[in-house]
């Protein structure tokens, strides 16, 4: 009898096995949508997180505003010195602005690759075990996210939005090691230069920008912003300043190290950039070339 | 009242980890360390040294599910690991001395277990590419020095809630 337990017990632990192995290799998948019960739980734990991440925004923010009282001499200081030049730039970036709304009128051409709709976002978590570079929003596919969207906070972009249910949605920040993870972005010279951000060293804790034309020169201390050209992002968004350059590992195109202007670990407040032109799942999404504007059309056009 | 306290002070726990995680990773002297909080196990390992062990495996389903879930997309990490952490607590206790002393240390060396089985877990499915050193020096050593701090500062709250159920079921049952 005791025999015969024992084997029930090996053949529960087995079977037990097998099924978890399934569990995770199921989700280990690169899935594009969460599961029914997933979504439920997702919504559910989002609302009661962004009930506590209330209270321990607050206090955050009290900590964060002592501390910039204690740097107010020092900064004070700096800026003063910088608001001359600022007052010159101004006047110049408002002529340009209008000049540039002229020219666009002369061409007729009113869509711009820049402009985007901000929605504006709450971090109500983070991955507590910090394996995957990961932030939780509050807002969902209710509130008009969708996959692949750019997330920026105001000194730069942090990463492209991954899963949405209807009230919360993920972030992969930008420091991720997914090797699926890639960023349309240019480097703005004398002359620009594209290429794709990919990876993220993490030694040096810099990005990695690969692809760029060997032809093209880059420079240290010149600056990175989105280009656009991914399909999804909007342009101009800041993403880092070049920190050295090099060749790849074949020798055929450059990279460059970019030291990122947002700083990933402190985020509270988050902007989700919709872009108002057209939207192509480009390099920035899974390089499907689909539209994604209005997608009934777009199969409808296929099947014609 | 002291019925509802236990499994909501997990849930209550359970909300906090992400908050204290923001506070991570901290940068001392250009070397970056990793501090992550795992409060909720700590509290688990407790309840099922000091209450009962079955009792501790369920919540550590329950959790690890919704941890797994909502934060990791793996299903079946965490769900596996954190009953599997409360059981070994659990049987431990069997065979020593129940000093707040002695369980905070199996609970730390615990803690230290699940944080090295997630380390090769990621390693093995190339989530994570530092070698072992690294991780040793950046995440293993700063988290157990943290979750062995906020052990010392509330093992003692939940040792005192814990023991408060205990009387009062011994009391119901009597």
């Amino acid at each position: 009898m005791p025999h015969f337990f024992f084997n029930k017990k090996v053949i529960l632990l087995l079977v037990g096995m097998v099924f978890l192995v399934a569990l995770i290799s199921f989700s280990l998948r690169d899935r594009t949508n969460a599961t029914l019960p997933e979504q439920i739980i997702k919504d559910t734990v989002g609302v009661a997180q962004s009930i506590v991440a209330k209270p321990a925004n607050y206090i955050n923010g009290i900590f964060n505003s002592i501390d910039s009282l204690l740097n107010t001499y020092e900064e004070n200081k700096r800026l003063k010195a910088r608001l001359e030049d600022f007052a010159v730039v101004q006047a110049e970036a408002t002529d340009l602005k209008s000049e540039n709304n002229k020219l666009r009128e002369l061409l007729d051409k009113t869509e711009s690759l820049k402009a985007f709709n901000p929605i504006h976002a709450t971090v109500i978590a983070r991955n507590p075990d910090q394996w995957e570079e990961k932030i939780i929003l509050d807002k969902g596919s209710s509130h008009g996210v969708q996959k692949n969207m750019a997330v920026m906070t105001a000194k730069g972009l942090v990463g492209k939005i991954t899963l949405v249910t209807p009230f919360t949605s993920e972030v992969e920040l930008l420091n991720t090691n997914n090797p699926n993870y890639r960023v349309s972005a240019m480097v703005l010279g004398e002359k620009e230069a594209y290429g794709l951000i990919e990876g993220f060293d993490e030694e040096r804790n810099d990005l990695i920008m690969k692809r760029i034309d060997s032809s093209l020169k880059v420079k240290e201390g010149e600056l990175v912003v989105s280009s656009g050209l991914g399909g999804i992002f909007p342009k101009g968004v800041p993403i880092g300043e070049i920190t050295e350059v090099s060749t790849d590992d074949y020798g055929l195109t450059k990279m460059a190290f970019v030291k990122p202007s947002a700083d990933f670990s402190i985020l509270e407040h988050v902007v989700i950039a919709k872009r108002t032109s057209t939207v192509i799942d480009g390099s920035d999404g899974n390089a499907t070339n689909e539209d994604l504007s209005n997608p009934q059309e777009a199969s409808k056009e296929e099947a014609e | 009242m002291v019925r509802f306290l236990i499994p909501s002070v997990a849930v209550l726990l359970f909300l906090l980890e992400p908050e204290f995680a923001m506070l991570s990773p901290i940068e001392i002297k250009g070397e970056v360390y990793f501090l992550v909080p795992r409060f909720l196990i700590l509290y688990l390992i407790f309840i099922s040294i000091y209450y009962s062990r079955q009792r501790a495996v369920m919540y550590g389903l329950f959790f690890g599910v919704l941890y797994d879930v909502f934060y990791i997309d793996i299903i079946g990490l965490y769900s596996v690991l954190y009953p599997l952490i409360c059981f070994l607590a659990g049987s431990i206790v069997k065979v020593i001395h129940q000093h707040l002393v002695v369980t905070t240390t199996i609970s730390v060396v615990l803690v230290a277990i699940l944080e090295f089985i997630l380390y090769q877990f990621f390693f093995l499915i190339d989530f994570t590419a530092i070698p072992l050193a690294d991780f040793l020096r950046s995440r293993l050593l700063p988290t157990i020095i943290a979750n062995a701090l906020f052990l010392m500062i509330l093992g003692w709250a939940f040792k005192y809630l814990i023991n408060a159920r205990v009387l009062q079921r011994a009391r119901e049952v009597s």
